[in-house]
């Protein structure tokens, strides 16, 4: 009960009870019922602009701490970890172009939920070899490739914004689309593994909580 | 000490003749005259070739919801080998009845002419059936009643008439209907479906192993509705019944509407409970003979597939058992409709199991019926 497609399982179910979670936190619950304002997607972009530009850094860390014995995992990681390091760029233009100050965005505070948030990470990618972030990724780009573009979507339609507001929301979508065979294979390095198994779906329970939390505490 | 219950007869009722995909809209009438631009689409969407209207183009009604629900209680009784006086209690399914006020069961006790009966009503959307059968399955297993039927039916095409969208604002200046209600339109239609349950079982009798249903309501908004405009669906007070029926009308209050984006976090959501149950060893996969699973498109089903596909939880698709291409989508019937087929095709072997799974997209609900043939 512990090869990927078990596990997959656990983490499909992780991901659709997240969903479910994202759905009735105040913030999501405006954008899907068309009464999200400016601000709210301003506070957004700041929250999502520290937790991505943090993705890219705990990534780093993590493959820092694989072993030997995972060099294609450790590989994969940092790959991760080049692509998107800059990503956080995107959401500050992103701001930018709705109007807002640039200074504004750069001197954002996490807010508890981010706090926490980025604290997991962290502390989850300096254990060694740290596979239970696989979990996390999994919440993170499930976030990308199944949310990020629906959110877009309804954040352009709503507030009538250009393109370049909402590019980091919308490209995100567009980017994904081989996200679950990559991370299939991702899990077949690390697997099968019981406690392995146990731990990259812990680690995603956990960072979907704590991401949801972030979310809810945009508009409390 | 509980008894078992099992499905000692199916029946299903289907009226008028087969009304194919270049008639229907005919049949129906286009709205201001015009073609749908979206029903081409809805069809491909759905996956439906064939279906049977109670209402004939005139508008003339050969068959009231209660009607048919009342026939196919009768047909069900019959494949039991009893008849109406048999009966005890019935409970009756539907997404919308024939009145407002009384319920469904009342009404098809009422066109059935049986005897004095304990009645129970589930109105909801297509897991309206599974409500209704758990009921029924409840009861026989307590000992209160020996013969209970569980009967489901829709009479969604009264709904779809061009007079009952034009002049709202469903319908745009240049007279094209939304697509949140086009695609009801070109996707369901009429008929019903029952089964009869016993404590005993007879030859060809499936004993019903669990009916677990699960409401994710909490967590999203009316995802297919009636009642309320699309702009407000999730505020309940300004409902129709706020507004008053003839404004509500005006404002596309009334119709029957479904949301698409909304629709495929539902579907993911059922996915995530589908998969629950595997997780917990309530569903084995490998153990499933039959699947019957009232899809409502069959654009969503290949989507589906490959997501249960890489989490082991995909019944091979030559155990998949539908009649939706011939029959149509009959919301709450279709299952009932989906079971009587498959009993009738004479192919259920003893000890094989039938899984039937029922999503309603309503608020976000997924019902499950394992079936044991004994």
């Amino acid at each position: 009960m512990n090869d990927v497609a078990d596990v997959l399982r656990r983490l499909t179910i992780e991901f659709t009870e997240f969903e479910g979670r994202l759905e009735q936190t105040p913030l999501i619950r405006k954008l899907t019922r068309g009464r999200f304002e400016l601000a709210d997607y301003r506070a957004f972009l700041v929250q999502l602009r520290q937790q991505v530009k943090d993705g890219a850094l705990w990534m780093s860390r993590a493959a820092s701490n694989v072993g030997e014995d995972h060099l294609e995992l450790r590989s994969a990681l940092m790959q991760h970890a080049v692509v998107e390091h800059r990503d956080f760029t995107i959401l500050e233009s992103d701001y930018v172009a709705t109007g807002g100050a640039l200074e504004t965005i750069r001197s954002g505070e996490k807010n508890v939920g981010s706090e926490a948030l980025s604290a997991w990470m962290f502390h989850q990618a300096s254990q060694p070899d740290p596979f239970g972030l696989l979990g996390a990724m999994w919440i993170i780009e499930g976030l990308g490739s199944i949310k990020a573009q629906e959110w877009g979507r309804r954040v352009k339609e709503t507030l009538g914004l250009p393109d370049d507001a909402v590019r980091f929301l919308l490209y995100h979508g567009e980017n994904d689309a081989s996200h679950i065979e990559e991370f299939k294979h991702m899990l077949a390095l690390v697997l099968p593994d019981e406690a392995v198994a146990r731990r990259i779906v812990k680690t995603a329970r956990v960072t979907a909580r704590l991401y949801a939390l972030q979310i809810e505490e945009i508009l409390p | 000490m509980l008894r078992e219950g099992f499905i000692t007869g199916a029946g299903a009722f289907l009226p008028g003749a087969p009304v194919s995909n270049d008639r229907m809209e005919e049949h129906l009438g286009r709205i201001q005259g015009r073609a749908s631009l979206f029903g081409k689409k809805a069809l491909r969407w759905n996956g439906v070739e064939s279906r049977h209207y109670a209402m004939a183009p005139d508008g003339s009604v050969s068959h009231t919801n209660a009607d048919m629900c009342a026939r196919a209680v009768e047909r069900a009784l019959e494949q039991a080998g009893l008849g109406v006086g048999d009966l005890s209690m019935l409970a009756a399914a539907t997404t919308q009845g024939d009145y407002i006020v009384p319920g469904h069961a009342a009404m098809v006790h009422a066109a059935l002419g049986a005897g004095p009966l304990e009645i129970a009503s589930m109105q909801s959307v297509c897991g309206a059936s599974l409500m209704a059968a758990k009921a029924a399955w409840l009861s026989v297993r307590a000992g209160e009643h020996d013969v209970a039927a569980a009967c489901a039916g829709e009479f969604s095409s009264r709904w779809f008439r061009p007079g009952f969208y034009e002049g709202t604002a469903l319908v745009d200046d240049e007279g094209r209907l939304r697509p949140e209600a086009d695609f009801l339109r070109f996707t369901l239609s009429d008929g019903a479906g029952a089964i009869v349950i016993e404590p005993r079982p007879r030859p060809g009798a499936l004993k019903i192993r669990f009916i677990d249903i699960v409401s994710l309501a909490s967590r999203f908004d009316p995802c297919m509705w009636a009642g309320s405009t699309i702009a407000d669906r999730a505020d309940a007070t300004t409902a129709w019944s706020h507004a008053g029926p003839r404004a509500a009308h005006a404002a596309g209050a009334i119709a029957l509407l479904q949301d698409f984006e909304l629709l495929k976090k539902v579907i993911r959501a059922w996915v995530g409970v589908y998969l629950e149950k595997v997780e917990a060893g309530r569903i084995v996969p490998a153990e499933v003979d039959w699947a019957l699973v009232h899809y409502s498109a069959k654009s969503l089903r290949a989507e589906i597939v490959s997501l249960l596909t890489d989490t082991a939880g995909m019944i091979p698709e030559e155990k998949w058992f539908s009649v939706l291409r011939e029959k149509g989508n009959v919301g709450a019937a279709s299952i009932w409709l989906m079971l009587e087929a498959l009993l009738a095709s004479g192919r259920i072997e003893r000890g094989q199991k039938v899984l039937c799974v029922v999503p309603e997209s309503g608020r976000a609900l997924v019902g499950f019926m394992m079936l044991e043939a004994v």
